[in-house]
């Protein structure tokens, strides 16, 4: 079994119903075409060897050779490709031109003519439409004719062949031009159905697999079958139990005798929620549906689709975490605005210093509500696609020294920086460092409670600099390292409750540094610390990667003589498909 | 002197073109399991194995039967020589991991010179021809492969040309790779048009295995083009699918 990609391609074994409207006439016209500069070059080189010099034969020989075979090629070179109307119109015409020469040319050869003229008309009526082959028809006609008075009169078509002649042409136009009439009706009916299938089934979100009766699988669209059903579906496990291996509960859903799926699907319903074991092992939880059709062969079948919400479940487990997160955070800073509130309206015979001070703490929890409030329409921004960073030269390290003493001096935190001198320019965005580096050190921070130093380093090359913030904290396994970026992702349920924050500060710095052309990445030990290491390009590197206007050659030659041909003989590159 | 020459160029032309044949057929070989098979490739290679086989049987041809070679015959050998061997020496020099190609910067005097003097060869030729054919010539189908051969050879060196004037405004420059190309060609085609002439004018004569090469090539040059044109219009595949270490392209679409 193999499963077809693309939006227009869906089956095993090809389409399913005919083939597509013109490929016949396409493929007639580029054999025709090619058949014709073959012969013409065959014809014109034997006769080359004969050692006709001069005469009628010579003449006919060297027409052909001259311009038979140039008009040929011509029209050979625009057979494919859409606008092919001069391959098909230009070659019957030529081809007229060229039987009519050798008729005059070569009286004796007239007879033979005549079947080439048949030849011509049936392939235009074929190929280039009634009305066309129709003209081609008269020009056969005339030329036919016409060649009685150039020629000499012992050499005249008689009535005997020139009548079989036009009874011929007029059966095989007739003929020619009803069977293309039904064969472009059925290919264009057929074809619009079978685009129209292969456009629902290549463009829904769904996988959908058809097996037959005994559930062996038949076809399935490729695309969403490779994001739903991925590797574990493998061509190898052709029957829809190993190939899909749906459970429903802790149930699985035997499909030996009968598709399970529309033995349990209740009418009206959307479909059923079962789950399959995914390439990692892991539950992926699907929306499944299946109906039963009649098939082509008229053997009965069924269709599955399936929708993948692993996505719609996670979203749900993170709101949920999220309004337990935000209520938390936002919670804590709000019961101390409001109880310092609640008490300077109380009491309003307090000394100086006691409402400063009251009013001190208002202000402190404010501004951490705002900093929290700012973290979750950052976040907001960054999943609408509307976070962008204008990008610039810049010179990080007074930016990192700033960020470490204040720090050092809000946190009373021991922040240590080491950075490398002479570290060049990044190609970045001034405001989006700060705010990285300024959650990196909040992170390290709130992960190492117990006050161990925080160190900020900075390092790099010509085309990448290097910024890695370290903490001795709590650190965490390989599993916990390899999602913190994810939004809301907290290593532990109970680290909201331990250390607060909402969970989307490390998918924010992800996010900004991508927005940069950066990247990030996490070493972490559990117990041991973490550091995180953000690597940007440097201005010098981004600005050598653009190709120059004007003083740039080209880069080295193709190692391929046949790729440098290409390129020198301008070959456009293409995508490979 | 003019016929030791003719035989000499003529012999190492036709020697470097097969090479330049096996050279290719190479390159399909190591290709194939990565790229698969080439249109491109298998034409080019028919063309060298057309190409080289002419230039070798002209040159043994006058060697062994001392014919008198005329001096127009002289000059197209003369002119395409130095542009055929330079592409050749690219591509031995690729295949050792060198870099294949050099770059002109700018347009430098000596090279709007050569161009100028292309011109004016192109009409020496066109003047020379006439010339030849002032008393009469004898023009049988023998002849008929040579004149394919120009308009043929004429067209690829259309398309040459065309990307290296596309190619220089980006670029800022010429690639000595691609200038050559483009020289090779309509040489070669004025040598076909000027062996044409002369035997029509009686001075050389057709013989059978020249004539067999000729027409062989006459299939293998419209094969070519008919690859490079399916290969602007997308509707062939070939090498030049996505590849690792694609470098922007300057041709004209």
């Amino acid at each position: 079994m193999s499963v077809a990609s693309g939006s227009t391609e869906f089956g095993l074994a090809g389409p399913r119903w005919g083939r597509s409207p013109s490929s016949g006439d396409m493929l007639a016209l580029r054999v025709v075409a090619t058949v014709r500069v073959a012969a013409a070059i065959a014809i014109a080189a034997f006769g080359s060897y004969l050692g006709h010099r001069h005469g009628h034969q010579a003449a006919l020989l060297l027409l052909i050779g001259l311009v038979g075979v140039p008009w040929a090629t011509v029209v050979m070179l625009n057979s494919d490709g859409t606008d092919n109307r001069l391959a098909r119109l230009g070659g019957p015409v030529g081809d007229l031109l060229m039987l009519f020469a050798v008729q005059t040319l070569v009286p004796s050869a007239a007879e033979t003519v005549l079947l080439g003229y048949l030849v011509v008309v049936a392939f235009t009526a074929y190929t280039a439409g009634r009305a066309f082959a129709t003209l081609i028809v008269v020009g056969a006609v005339a030329a036919a004719l016409g060649g009685n008075i150039i020629t000499p009169e012992s050499t005249h078509l008689h009535t005997s062949a020139i009548l079989p002649f036009l009874i011929a042409l007029v059966a095989l136009l007739s003929l020619v031009d009803r069977t293309t009439l039904l064969q472009a009706r059925a290919t264009t009916t057929s074809a619009r159905l079978q685009t129209r299938a292969d456009t629902i089934v290549a463009h829904v979100a769904d996988a959908v697999v058809v097996t037959d009766s005994t559930g062996s699988v038949l076809q399935c669209n490729a695309a969403a079958a490779e994001r739903v059903i991925g590797p574990a579906g493998a061509p190898g496990s052709l029957h829809c139990q190993g190939f899909l291996g749906l459970h429903r509960g802790e149930r699985s859903l035997d499909c030996t005798s009968g598709c399970a799926l529309l033995r349990e699907r209740v009418d009206g319903d959307f479909g059923l929620e079962v789950w399959r074991r995914n390439a990692d092992g892991r539950r992926q939880p699907l929306l499944a549906d299946a109906a039963q059709v009649v098939g082509v062969d008229g053997r009965s079948e069924v269709i599955h689709s399936l929708r993948d919400i692993s996505g719609i479940k996670q979203a749900e487990e993170a709101k949920t975490l999220f309004l337990a997160t935000a209520s938390h955070e936002l919670k804590t800073p709000l019961t101390v605005i409001t109880g310092f509130a609640s008490t300077l309206i109380r009491y309003t015979d307090l000394d100086e210093g006691t409402r400063k001070d009251a009013l001190q703490a208002i202000h402190a929890r404010a501004q951490e509500l705002t900093r929290i409030v700012e973290r979750l329409l950052l976040s907001s921004r960054i999943e609408a696609g509307r976070l962008e960073v204008t990008l610039e030269d810049v010179d990080v390290v007074p930016l990192l020294q700033d960020r470490a003493l204040a720090f050092a001096a809000a946190m009373a935190r021991t922040v240590d920086t080491d950075i490398a001198a002479g570290l060049p320019h990044a190609y970045a965005n001034g405001h989006a460092v700060v705010t990285v580096v300024d959650h990196l050190i909040d992170n390290a921070a709130k992960y190492s409670p117990g006050g161990e130093v925080i160190v900020v380093r900075a390092y790099g090359d010509d085309e990448r600099i290097r910024i890695a913030v370290t903490d001795h904290g709590i650190g965490m396994d390989p599993e916990q390292a390899e999602h913190c970026f994810e939004r809301f992702w907290q290593a532990e349920a109970t680290d909201v409750r331990r250390f607060g924050g909402t969970g989307i500060g490390l998918y924010i710095v992800q996010s900004m540094v991508e927005a940069m052309g950066g990247t990030i990445a996490v070493e972490s030990a559990k117990g041991a610390g973490s550091t995180f290491t953000v690597t940007l390009l440097t201005s010098a590197a981004v600005l050598s990667g653009i190709p120059r206007q004007g003083g740039a050659g080209p880069a080295v030659g193709e190692s391929t003589s046949i790729r440098e041909f290409m390129r020198q003989i301008g070959v456009p590159e293409r995508g490979r498909r | 002197m003019m016929t030791f020459s003719v035989a000499t160029v003529n012999i190492v032309l036709g020697l470097v073109y097969s090479c330049y044949g096996v050279m290719t057929i190479l390159d399909l070989k190591h290709g194939w399991r990565e790229r698969g098979f080439s249109h491109f490739g298998l034409a080019w290679i028919a063309m060298a194995f057309t190409c080289g086989p002419h230039h070798l049987e002209h040159g043994l041809h006058a060697a062994a039967t001392g014919t008198n070679a005329g001096f127009l015959d002289v000059a197209a050998v003369v002119v395409g020589f130095p542009a055929g061997v330079a592409w050749f020496l690219l591509r031995v020099e690729a295949l050792a991991g060198g870099r294949g190609d050099r770059f002109i910067s700018g347009t430098p005097r000596w090279l709007k010179v050569a161009a100028a003097l292309g011109g004016i060869y192109a009409f020496v030729i066109a003047g020379a021809i006439a010339w030849t054919w002032r008393n009469g010539i004898d023009f049988t189908p023998r002849m008929t492969p040579n004149v394919l051969l120009l308009f043929v050879y004429c067209v690829i060196g259309y398309y040459l040309l065309r990307t290296q004037l596309g190619n220089r405004e980006p670029s800022g420059g010429w690639s000595v790779s691609g200038v050559a190309l483009s020289a090779v060609f309509p040489t070669c085609g004025a040598m076909h048009v000027l062996f044409a002439t002369y035997a029509a004018s009686g001075k050389y004569v057709v013989d059978p295995i020249g004539l067999t090469i000729d027409w062989l090539a006459v299939p293998a040059a419209i094969y070519f083009v008919w690859v490079v044109r399916a290969l602007h219009r997308g509707s062939v595949t070939d090498w030049n699918e996505g590849a690792e270490g694609v470098r922007p392209r300057w041709a004209l679409a």
